[in-house]
């Protein structure tokens, strides 16, 4: 009895002591057990209490989040493109310092790699690093120090500038305290 | 399709497509609920709604990220409760002691003017208000954040499983033990 007892002053709780919402047999339980009828009757009282607790609406609340959020928008499109500049950026000085971009005969077997598979690509890695190692070599020997120096320090800009993009796009992340 | 009869799913969707009013609606659907919770949880309605603004705006910033197997309520609940905790957190490195020691070694306690907007300051019956609020804060932590939620937050006991990643039945026998404790306390107004 006490569990049934315990169960329907659960339901009585969730429900805020409207015994309408319960089944008939639990409804006979309440009207006969003392117990359960005074838990009802205080729960009801209860609910009473609880449904003046919210606030008044604050008009103002809806026009200004409306205004943010038209902000909002426009700052997180450029968020979004601040790593992608960032890329760019680091990719094109990739590019400016081993001389060039890379050969059309190169980019050409782009298709024959992905039909290939990875044994192909592999291979072609290797004449990537041939071609990485040379050119490193070349501009080292004909950049100035400082030259090359502040090229590097731009990349590192760059890296620098997809780590805080990263880090601030974690910050706003609602979801950083679940799991 | 008139948004105010609209799921919140629908007008989440409708917000991804780029539709401002859809998320409008769902501002004006949680506003009460969300400034009601957090004041409770901050102890100041005009800061609460402050940070329900907020919470609103960081949900229409990341909407894109919103995962649709959670509850709009929860995930917006979860932004404001995160919110509401930092300000807690930073809000406790500024505090000082409100007992000092005067010359002759008595012990005096400092007089502060509480500032803060009553999150019950709207109920007419003020004695009420003030043993609701006691009652409340004689709970332990864990109970009164369920109540919160489900009666300041309006949340169902399944959006609060789903909130706190509790069992149902948990949160059933939990809101049980403290409305057991709120009707004790409270015993004079039922």
């Amino acid at each position: 009895m006490a569990t049934t007892c315990e169960a329907i002053q659960e339901l009585l709780t969730e429900h805020l002591g409207e015994t309408e919402r319960l089944s008939d047999e639990e409804r006979r339980h309440v009207e006969l057990c003392p117990q359960c009828c005074e838990v009802a009757a205080g729960e009801s009282a209860l609910g009473l209490i609880f449904a003046r607790v919210l606030p008044p609406a604050d008009p103002t609340v809806e026009g200004r989040v409306r205004s943010a959020m038209k902000t909002a928008r426009r700052r997180r499109r450029v968020l979004a493109l601040l790593p992608v500049a960032a890329s760019l950026l680091v990719a094109l000085l990739g590019a400016v310092m081993l001389g060039g971009l890379p050969g059309g005969s190169l980019l050409a077997l782009l298709p024959v790699w992905s039909s290939q598979g990875w044994v192909s690509l592999a291979a072609s890695m290797a004449d990537w690093n041939a071609v990485f190692t040379t050119a490193a070599g070349a501009t080292t020997a004909l950049l100035s120090p400082g030259v090359l120096a502040a090229a590097i320090l731009v990349s590192l800009a760059g890296i620098g500038v997809i780590a805080i993009a990263a880090r601030r796009w974690r910050q706003v992340s609602p979801w950083r305290d679940i799991g | 399709m008139s948004f105010e009869k609209a799921s919140d799913e629908q007008l989440v969707r409708f917000a991804l497509d780029g539709d401002e009013d859809a998320f409008t609606t769902l501002v004006r659907r949680y506003q009460r609920r969300l400034t009601a919770f957090l004041s409770q949880l901050v102890g100041d309605v005009e800061l609460a709604r402050e940070l329900s603004q907020e919470a609103f705006i960081r949900a229409w910033s990341a909407l894109e990220r919103f995962d649709p197997k959670y509850r709009f309520s929860t995930w917006l609940f979860r932004i404001g409760h995160n919110l509401g905790i930092d300000h807690l957190r930073r809000r406790r490195l500024k505090t000082v002691a409100l007992h000092r020691t005067d010359r002759e070694g008595d012990e005096v306690e400092l007089v502060v003017e509480d500032t803060t907007k009553d999150p019950l300051g709207h109920f007419e019956n003020t004695e009420l208000a003030g043993s609701l609020k006691g009652a409340i804060e004689e709970l332990t932590a864990e109970y009164r954040e369920l109540v919160l939620l489900r009666h300041f937050g309006c949340l169902s006991y399944q959006e609060i499983a789903e909130f706190k990643q509790m069992p149902l039945g948990t949160v059933k026998n939990k809101l049980f033990r403290a409305h057991t404790v709120l009707r004790k306390a409270l015993a004079a107004f039922l």
